[in-house]
């Protein structure tokens, strides 16, 4: 036997055990991904965490299974519902947007709230904007806090001679579908230059990745504007923009805007889909503010051992788990929406 | 001798009958079709690169390389705006990091008293092992704001004139904080390499030259540095293809902007950041493609880079050869 | 004598004292080069354990990321999932490459011709320059782009990256095993294959690994290659190797990102944990590669 016949056999002894300890974490892995797990995973849109996230407790306790959620942004979540790898894949954008999308799912519209626009200035101003000077910010055309057309908006108010910094999405985002497409609505040039999508050729600024990424960039900039579902903003104490509506009104992002906006459309399409962007002048929508959207859930028909927890779990959310949203400013789903989810989700089978 | 005078010599010993026959045979063939897979794995490497990106080559063709559009709405994308910036943060981290790593070399093979050699070439050698996502971590949360507040507006006052160091803006993401993190990712690759090389500087030469009068600048200069010139060339060309295939540290500090930008202090993307800040879904199956051609131009650079690193080191040792 | 004299002999002196002058000057930034270096390490690590120091607690590891984030959810705040997940997919790894590697190494060391010796070295040395997102792309259109990401996929991408260290770092030491070992073996009719695993190999064991555990270290903390591959995971802690399962630097790249402090130091509470493997690692890899050099030396008496 060689001199470090010894050292051999230890080495040989740890590598066949570690073999064995590989093996059965695989067998046991697998065996337990067959069997019903007890659990409901999902992923995808930023926009929605805060409500997703929320659901877990009440979840656990009134259904008895648990909730994960990874908020890797709405492109993700649909490529992971496409490819099974998840329960139900969460977006702000409607799966025609996607390309691959899942052509087997059923799209779900579970919750409903708005895009707010963030900044950082000294001072709680709540300034005033309208699209097509947000729009042209976002173009690179307007640089400077104190350009005219600011100015104009925002009387009395001192604004400083400071360069704005535009924050963006870098990742497929279905809040930054909301909000291009808002963008699209009140400019011309935009709609021609850059257009709409889940992701575009910003023409200035930085990327971040998620709407966390966003707030926390916009958070450390001064000067800097961004994006962002409105429960971050308020969350992290960032300034939030009051928006003028094609009413003329200037309106925040509170639950009386999305309310008036979620009036534009209460039957979803075919496919589930609802477009609530930019309301028309009229007395219905004169308080409504004109960056809100639905957010969807995305779940394969065939949904395998789990679908029983996940149809408990969509029938939950749609019903009990609206009322944990006005905290988190998502508003309940109007009744008629609710009622199309429950036709959906009945075509959900295992 | 070699393994072949060896299996050459066993040849003609008596085996120990079938049985050891067909022992060697089966580890010879087991051996002879790993080593082939090797092969078989970086041509498979190359192929599926080019399958993947398929689609996308037979919608843009080569005009791909230039274009700087990447436009997910009207479907154009290109890769120009991200090779310019995959050069110049390479090529602004090979301008930092090459004098820093020659000069680490030099310390530690010449200047450094005996104790403090070993404990500095460690630490040098635990700077490579940190991991990019740790190195791009720290470059988000304290490198970046620390340049934005404290060295950009520096840079700029004092450099302005440049067009390089214009207006720093409020952005912590940017391409000279990404220049800076590929700095000291590459920074011990070169200084580890040179310093080998010059430790292999054959004593006499360098006392030769000190026993002559010179400094011992000048005799670095005039004999350490021409010595191992190949060889250090080699050990930047090396760092080199580092810089450009490196999305992750990248990715997490340049801003994810897509154009061209001559300032450094505003954000930009490389291609290996494009890459890597698209990998949870991108919008359609050509952008997915044209992420994967993207791939490819890294996956030919980086062997072009490589085989030059290889040439060069050949050509050096054979040149060593005939001179020693 | 003259002030003409004097000239000629201050003159030399002058340039005498510039050249020292720049010899000075240039050990005052080589000296100024090493400080940089050992700084930057200084600082890196400094941040990392001070940031790091404070989330380090038993529910890292006990709990996992579900939900662990802004928003009142049941705060878990752990890493338990990654850690997991980063075992089983740096194992399976391991699994793939090293049979292979050694394979390889054998075959390039014992019964290759010169020529196919030094190919397959080219290869070996090609394949590690390839970036590692280009690896990562590689395996997703291989595997993922037709199955869908999963532990096995980031598993075989990590694999590729180990492969030319676990070879290279096996060829060096069986090139170091003495011929007259082989040449005793043989002697006494001993076939190859029972030389080369039962002889050969063996004296190797301490260098083969050091270089399994240098390449466990290098790939535990890579994340180009997993984005494509294995990455879009459902949070709970999982452990089938079918589906994509969570990884420490996976989860510290999307944690970096993150506005929340909380979300923050759990990124640096996992580089720490990280960083402390990879050294713990390395310096393992060092000792054992010590001892087994020592042992081969002795060996040759």
């Amino acid at each position: 036997m060689p001199r470090n016949g010894k050292l051999v056999r230890i080495t040989l002894v740890t590598a066949a055990a570690a073999a064995v300890a590989v093996v059965a974490v695989v067998t046991a892995g697998t065996a337990s991904a067959r069997s019903s797990s007890g659990s409901v995973n999902g992923a995808g849109s930023t926009f929605v965490a805060p409500l997703v996230l929320k659901w877990a407790g009440p979840v656990q306790q009134a259904l008895g299974f648990q909730l994960n959620y990874n908020p890797v942004g709405s492109g993700g979540g649909v490529s992971a519902i496409t490819n099974k790898q998840v329960d139900f894949g969460a977006s702000d954008a409607p799966l025609s947007q996607f390309s691959p999308t899942c052509t087997t799912c059923v799209q779900i519209p579970w919750a409903l709230a708005a895009t707010g626009v963030i900044y950082n200035l000294p001072g709680d101003q709540h300034l005033h904007m309208t699209g097509s000077v947000l729009a042209q910010i976002f173009m690179g055309k307007i640089t400077k806090w104190n350009d005219p057309a600011i100015k104009k908006l925002n009387k009395g108010h001192n604004l400083p001679s400071s360069s704005i910094t535009v924050v963006h999405r870098s990742d497929s985002s279905g809040t930054s579908f909301n909000f291009t497409d808002y963008l699209s609505h009140v400019s011309h040039a935009w709609k021609t230059e850059v257009g709409t999508g889940t992701a575009v050729n910003w023409p200035a600024g930085e990327g971040e990745k998620g709407s966390s990424g966003v707030a926390a960039a916009v958070n450390s900039t001064n000067g800097a504007i961004g994006y962002v579902d409105v429960y971050y903003a308020v969350h992290n104490h960032l300034g939030l923009m009051v928006m003028k509506n094609r009413s003329g009104k200037f309106v925040q992002p509170r639950a009386k805007g999305i309310l008036a906006a979620a009036l534009l459309d209460t039957h979803p399409a075919k496919d589930g889909s609802l477009s609530i962007v930019n309301p028309p002048k009229s007395k219905q929508y004169r308080n409504a503010y004109p960056i809100c959207t639905y957010t969807y859930v995305d779940v394969q028909k065939s949904s395998g051992g789990n679908a029983a927890n996940i149809k408990k779990l969509l029938n939950w959310a749609i019903t009990k788990g609206q009322s944990y949203g006005p905290a988190l400013i998502f508003e309940p789903l109007p009744k008629g929406v609710v009622a199309f989810d429950k036709k959906q989700i009945k075509k959900i089978h295992s | 001798m070699t393994s072949l005078d060896v299996s050459a010599d066993a040849a003609r010993r008596p085996f120990s009958g079938r049985r050891g026959r067909l022992g060697d045979l089966l580890l010879q063939g087991a051996a002879g079709i790993a080593a082939l897979g090797a092969l078989v794995l970086v041509g498979l490497i190359a192929w599926k690169v080019i399958q993947g990106a398929r689609l996308s080559i037979s919608t843009f063709g080569l005009s791909f390389v230039w274009n700087t559009t990447w436009d997910q709405v009207h479907n154009v994308f290109g890769a120009g705006a991200f090779l310019y910036g995959t050069a110049v943060t390479s090529f602004g981290a090979l301008i930092l990091a090459t004098p820093i790593a020659l000069g680490i070399a030099i310390f530690l093979t010449e200047l450094a008293p005996r104790w403090v050699r070993g404990p500095v070439t460690a630490l040098v050698e635990t700077l490579a092992a940190i991991p990019s996502v740790v190195i791009g971590l720290w470059g988000i949360l304290v490198l970046g704001p620390a340049l934005r507040d404290h060295v950009n507006p520096v840079l700029h006052s004092v450099l302005g004139f440049i067009p390089l160091f214009g207006p720093p803006g409020t952005y912590g993401s940017n391409v000279f904080t990404a220049i800076v993190v590929l700095t000291i990712m590459i920074l011990p690759i070169i200084a580890s390499i040179s310093r080998e090389l010059f430790l292999s500087v054959p004593a006499e030469l360098k006392e030769g030259a000190l026993g002559l009068g010179t400094t011992r600048w000048e005799m670095i200069r005039g004999v350490v540095f021409p010595y191992s010139r190949g060889g250090v060339a080699a050990a930047v060309i090396l760092g080199f293809g580092r810089a450009i295939g490196e999305a992750i540290a990248v990715a997490q500090v340049i801003g994810a902007f897509t154009g061209i930008s001559i300032n450094l202090f505003h954000p930009g993307n490389t291609a290996g950041g494009q890459i890597a800040l698209n990998a949870q879904g991108a919008s359609s199956g050509l952008e997915t493609s044209s992420l994967i051609y993207l791939a490819l131009i890294l996956l030919v650079f980086s062997i072009v880079v490589n085989l030059l690193a290889q040439f060069i080191v050949r050509r050096s040792a054979r040149r060593l050869w005939t001179a020693t | 004598m003259s002030a003409a004299d004097l000239n000629l002999l201050q003159r030399p002196n002058d340039r005498l004292r510039r050249r020292r002058l720049v010899n000075l000057g240039m050990e005052v930034l080589a000296w100024l080069a090493a400080a940089i270096a050992v700084a930057i390490l200084g600082i890196v690590v400094w941040s990392v354990a001070k940031k790091g120091a404070g989330a380090l607690n038993l529910d890292l590891f006990t709990k996992s990321q579900a939900n662990a984030s802004l928003f009142g959810g049941p705060v878990r705040q752990g890493l338990a999932n990654a850690f997991v997940g980063t075992l089983i997919v740096v194992g399976l790894a391991t699994l793939m490459a090293l049979p292979f590697g050694i394979l390889i190494a054998i075959y390039v060391n014992e019964f290759a011709p010169r020529a196919i010796k030094s190919l397959v070295g080219l290869t070996l040395d090609v394949l590690a320059g390839v970036p590692a997102i280009v690896i990562g792309i590689f395996v997703f259109s291989l595997i993922v782009v037709a199955h869908g990401q999963s532990a096995y996929a980031g598993g075989f991408a990590l694999a590729v990256i180990m492969l030319p260290f676990v070879a290279r770092a096996t060829i060096e030491v069986l090139a170091l095993v003495p011929n007259s070992l082989r040449e005793a073996a043989l002697g006494v009719g001993a076939p190859r294959w029972r030389v080369t695993l039962g002889v050969v190999l063996p004296q190797t064991i301490g260098g083969v690994l050091t270089g399994a555990t240098l390449a466990v270290a290098r790939v535990a903390g890579e994340t180009a290659p997993l984005l494509y591959t294995c990455s879009l995971v459902a949070q709970g802690t999982h452990w089938n190797p079918s589906q994509p399962l969570q990884t420490i630097p996976v989860a510290i790249f999307e944690l970096s990102e993150s506005a929340s402090t909380d979300d923050q130091a759990l990124a640096w509470a996992g580089a720490l944990v990280l960083i402390l493997f990879i050294l713990f690692a390395s310096l393992g890899a060092r000792w054992l590669a010590t001892r087994s050099r020592r042992k081969m030396l002795g060996a040759v008496r």
